[in-house]
């Protein structure tokens, strides 16, 4: 009697639900309104927490107020915390921004799926064309065409303090040298080089300049992960050589809150992105309300940096590209005017306000804008110099939205078999890669 | 079973129920012996140590200078040298993130909206499940039960589209029925226990003294529910207060964001987390649950059921 | 006993006495519900149809700007049961898990309502402050301060026991371990849901009138045998509603564990299927298969409750 109810409750909803579909995927097709005449309106632009300094915030918002008449653009400031989840539902719904940024490894996961508005080949170059990072470009584009431009890049170099470490300490010339100074500099309290375990990032470089790879190609067509490879092992051995044997860091901790320990002395070392000076050198009695203390008047105070070097003398390493990409929102509401503001936030004046705050700008030629008056952004710059990407494939969101490679090196830090984690790894990226 | 079926009768004529404050017979209680008291008293104080040890945690941390906050030396108790309320300032006035009390006015009025609906709504529908025998009712039952069962991180999308299509993104009641939906079959499961505990005896005496069908519900039976009503709106509360995801997406605008939302705006991606703020904030957003449940608690003992039954 | 339209929901009172008159509509109740019905049928109904629609689809992101989904029959099915790495071990790990978690839950629960049963006013006001902190807490903050508290460098546990054993615990990771993991996060569920219960079991055992207890007393029962034959079968319908929805909890739990995740441990050794569900949905956009998981799941959990399910529909049939 009660298996019956169900059985028939379950064939109902099947023709409901058969019904139901049919009803979505009609009505799905139409977007934006409005198109054709260039009303005015108010835009809104989504950035991510407060990467993007104040300076350019003002500049975007009176720029784009003066030259559309009418019109008014709102920065609503977005939090990296669920990002991905409240881009998928805002963008395909009725109340869709105009313009957003996403993290660059973020943004496959939204071009492939038709979320922004497609850039022309003539709008690009107008944009910036060859002069706009490379990395970022490939990371927005989907199917040979431009959907997201990158916004401002990020970039890693090795921070030190030599009052901690001593100030007669040489530069390591050389990946293999660094690999040894390290080691030699860990104390029982001090990291040679400080390393949580779930930092996959710091990882790369060892990998790339050793001659392995994450995952590449095939003539077929199907994706080979790369850290079973030659280069890949021997990098890998490098990593957890650090990780073990230079490294006091938690064996499975993340890479937040690194000022802490490095202004406990407690590090040698710190290979982190160029915006943790800022962290590490801020006074240790916060001036504002909102500040976070640091240590300026001890380890912050002489706060120095060199970029990783490379695996030949010389060189400097290949590293990681953080940051992000911008663009306008397919369902904008007034996808012109929405397209103007995406303009200003390309413009060299606006980069260039990204650049005098210590970002990296969208533009290549920008670059010199940087204030290169420390060794730190010194450091910074000529480490951006020579970035690498995660492979270019839609999947990769998935391969990171799993946490494989965090799970992964935390093994690593932990000591298990660098072969086995390899082989593991390598098998699980193909996976996703090529499902 | 005998006592309950014939003495309330008597009760619910001589008081009016609504009213009614019986005179509780003098407890028991004072008979204990002394000893088992003091063992009752020590369980009672670890009980509170373990499950407010965390909560001290916070309240110690959003009182420290944020230079204290992460370190090899931890501090388990404030001083006069180091206490600071910089952390709340921090939280409330910074005009570097999103203002406090727009945030707190959002998540007491859909809190509000969420209670009252879902304890309305969840009264009614328990009453007509335990009291009455009809066609429909077990698959009714069943089908809250299931729905119950059904991982929520799958439906967002289409809970979106929803509230989408009517229109009611950033709005108080979009949010707010999204949450009455979440907590209903919760509400009308756990509730249909409670009112299985009021003797529908009750009920029926009342009903004999003249009173309409509703107005033994609302009279008798409603108020005899009140530990039950406390303990799922408390439940009610707590989920509507606290919930994040759909309070991120459907609240999309800076202007309606909810209090949990506000506090995530404190973790930065390329900045150091400033701890101290964080912790303040996630005190602050716990005081209203406390002072709810303050107001609450004194319904939350049976005193009226048994009052009644004693009578 | 049931003398007019309305019947009694004393157990047991016997279907037999039901008067031909009661045929007619059932109107009053069907107004009772109709408000529930609406708000539940539009907002949980219908999203469930459509995840079941989904779950026979190609769905991911670019269906949701519009895109007409490809109808994959039971594709994603398939791919959800084969994976024996992925679902399954999640699956039993997810149902272990759960198991500890709501026998602790329980049996805690039970006995902090047991103790406030027998404390004065002032003591009972301290354990449900207690108990409402801890549940007021908000996810976030309960979950990082947590993580403070087993921290490996600067946490109170590790800074405890350096101080009382004497050895140097300083930088001993507890999440890397899995099993350590789930005990941490056992602490946390268990600590989060115990007030709950306890609050609920309290309310339910008050409702106990007192010459019950006390014939049971005079009449010799311990206090393990009132409690096993007078206090359970009282709150018997409160008991396994919380049996019930502690299962259902605990095997979804999400927001803690995956909160954890992020403050150390190996991912995939922890992974629960709430955080399973999230990862294929959300954060990848595989919608249709996360719907295939999710109908999996609900047929699992109902295989796992059919007794209890059987018994309250047998119990409604009275």
């Amino acid at each position: 009697m009660k298996r019956n109810r169900l059985v028939a409750t379950s064939v109902a909803s099947t023709i409901t639900l058969a019904l139901a579909l049919t009803a979505c995927s009609t009505g799905g097709n139409d977007n934006g309104s409005g198109e054709g005449e260039a009303a005015t309106g108010d835009i809104r632009v989504w950035l991510n927490g407060s990467d993007t300094p104040d300076a350019a915030r003002e500049y975007l918002k009176t720029t784009f107020e003066e030259e559309n008449p009418g019109s008014t653009l709102t920065i609503e400031e977005q939090s990296w915390t669920g990002l991905v989840d409240k881009l998928t539902t805002s963008l395909s719904g009725s109340d869709s921004p105009d313009v957003v940024e996403v993290g660059n490894t973020q943004s496959p996961a939204f071009t492939s799926a038709g979320f922004f508005r497609e850039i022309t080949e003539e709008e690009f170059q107008s944009l910036g064309g060859d002069d706009l990072l490379q990395g970022f470009v490939e990371a927005g584009d989907w199917d040979e065409k431009h959907y997201a431009l990158p916004y401002y890049a990020g970039s890693r170099a090795v921070f030190y303090s030599p009052s901690a470490i001593g100030s007669d300490i040489t530069v390591p010339a050389t990946l293999d040298e660094y690999v040894e100074l390290g080691k030699s500099l860990k104390t029982d309290s001090r990291s040679g080089v400080y390393w949580p375990g779930q930092d996959w990032y710091n990882a790369l470089p060892f990998i790339w300049e050793n001659g392995g790879f994450i995952a590449e190609q095939n003539d077929a067509g199907e994706w080979e992960g790369g850290f079973s490879s030659e280069g890949g092992l021997a990098g890998l051995a490098q990593v957890q050589d650090l990780m073990t044997n230079a490294s006091l860091a938690p064996k499975d901790g993340q890479e937040t809150d690194l000022q802490v320990p490095f202004c406990e002395g407690k590090v040698a070392f710190l290979s982190a992105p160029t915006w943790i000076q800022w962290s590490i050198n801020a006074p240790e009695e916060p001036e504002t309300p909102d500040g976070v203390p640091g240590c300026a008047s001890t380890y912050g105070g002489d706060l120095t940096a060199f970029p990783l070097p490379g695996k030949e003398a010389g060189t400097t390493a290949q590293v990681f590209a953080g940051g992000s990409n911008i663009a306008v929102a397919q369902k904008s509401n007034n996808p012109e005017l929405a397209f103007k503001a995406f303009e200003i936030m390309m413009s060299d004046e606006y980069q260039t306000i990204l650049a005098e705050n210590g970002l990296i700008p969208a533009k290549v030629s920008l670059a010199s804008a940087v204030p290169q008056d420390n060794p730190i952004a010194q450091a910074g710059v000529a480490a951006a110099a020579n970035t690498r990407l995660t492979p270019a494939s839609p999947k990769w969101a998935d391969v990171e939205a799993q946490n494989v490679l965090q799970s992964a090196f935390t093994k690593i830090a932990n000591g298990d078999d660098v072969k086995t984690v390899a082989a593991e790894l390598d098998a699980k990226i193909e996976e996703i890669l090529n499902s | 079973m005998s006592t309950i079926s014939t003495t309330p009768v008597a009760a619910v004529r001589h008081a009016s129920p609504s009213a009614a404050k019986p005179a509780v017979r003098k407890s028991r209680e004072t008979r204990r012996k002394k000893a088992a008291n003091i063992v009752y008293a020590i369980l009672a104080i670890v009980v509170f140590v373990g499950s407010a040890f965390p909560v001290y945690w916070m309240i110690n941390t959003s009182f420290l200078p944020a230079n204290l906050i992460r370190g090899s030396e931890l501090h388990y108790f404030p001083t006069p040298e180091t206490f600071t309320l910089r952390n709340y300032e921090s939280a409330i006035l910074s005009e570097d993130r999103a203002a406090f009390l727009p945030a707190l006015g959002n998540s007491l009025a859909v809190t509000l909206f969420t209670l009252l609906v879902a304890m309305l709504l969840g009264f009614l529908a328990s009453l007509a499940v335990t009291r009455f025998r009809f066609k429909g009712r077990r698959a009714f039952i069943l089908a809250i039960l299931v729905v119950q069962m059904i991982p929520g991180e799958a439906m967002m999308i289409s809970i979106f589209r929803i509230i989408d299509g009517w229109q009611l993104l950033n709005t108080i009641i979009g949010l707010g029925i999204v949450y009455v939906s979440g907590v209903l079959p919760f509400t009308i499961w756990t509730l249909r226990g409670f009112v299985n505990g009021v003797p529908a005896e009750l009920e029926e005496a009342a009903m004999i003294d003249g009173c309409s069908r509703g107005k033994a519900f609302w009279k008798i039976t409603f108020p005899l529910l009140a530990p039950g009503l406390v303990a799922t709106g408390v439940f009610a509360f707590i989920q509507a207060w606290n919930e994040f995801v759909m309070a991120l997406i459907i609240m999309s605008r800076p202007d309606s964001m909810t209090l949990p939302v506000w506090l995530r705006t404190f973790l930065q991606a390329t900045q150091a987390t400033n701890w101290g703020a964080v912790m303040a904030g996630a005190v602050l957003i716990a005081i209203p649950v406390v002072i709810f449940f303050l107001i609450v608690q004194g319904r939350m003992t049976g005193g009226l059921v048994s009052g009644a039954v004693k009578g | 006993m049931s003398s007019t339209t309305l019947e009694p929901r004393t157990e047991r009172s016997g279907a037999a006495v039901r008067p031909p008159k009661k045929r007619r509509p059932p109107v009053l109740p069907w107004t009772l519900l109709l408000p529930s019905l609406v708000v539940l049928g539009v907002l949980v109904g219908y999203p469930i149809v459509r995840l079941v629609v989904m779950s026979f689809q190609k769905y991911e992101r670019a269906q949701l700007m519009g895109q007409p989904a490809e109808w994959v029959g039971f594709d994603n099915y398939a791919q959800v049961l084969t994976d024996v790495d992925g679902f399954w071990t999640v699956l039993l790990r997810s149902f272990l898990f759960m198991v500890v978690c709501v026998a602790l839950t329980m049996l805690i629960g039970t006995l902090v309502a047991l103790l406030m049963m027998r404390l004065g006013k002032g003591f009972r006001l301290l354990v449900s402050i207690g108990l409402l902190l801890a549940w007021a807490m908000p996810a976030l903050a309960g979950t990082v301060v947590w993580g403070w508290i087993f921290d490996s460098d600067y946490g109170v546990v590790n800074n405890l026991l350096t101080k009382i054993t004497g050895e140097n615990w300083l930088g001993h990771a507890w999440l890397i371990n899995p099993l350590l993991f789930f005990t941490v996060a056992t602490i946390i569920i268990v600590w989060g849901a115990v007030p709950f219960v306890a609050f609920t079991m309290y309310a339910g055992l008050t409702q106990i009138p007192g010459e019950v207890l006390e014939a049971a007393q005079l009449d010799g029962a311990g206090p393990v045998k009132r409690f096993r034959l007078i206090m359970v079968p009282y709150v018997r319908s409160i008991i396994t509603v919380l049996v019930v929805l502690s299962i259902i909890w605990d095997l979804r739990v999400f927001t803690q564990i995956y909160a954890l995740q992020d403050i150390g441990g190996i991912r995939e050794q922890t992974n629960t299927i709430g955080v399973y569900i999230y990862q294929m949905g959300m954060a990848q956009g595989h919608y249709g298969l996360a719907g295939a998981i999710s109908v999996i799941f609900v047929f699992i959990m109902l295989a796992i409750s059919f007794y209890y399910v059987r018994q309250t529909v047998r119990e409604e049939e009275l």
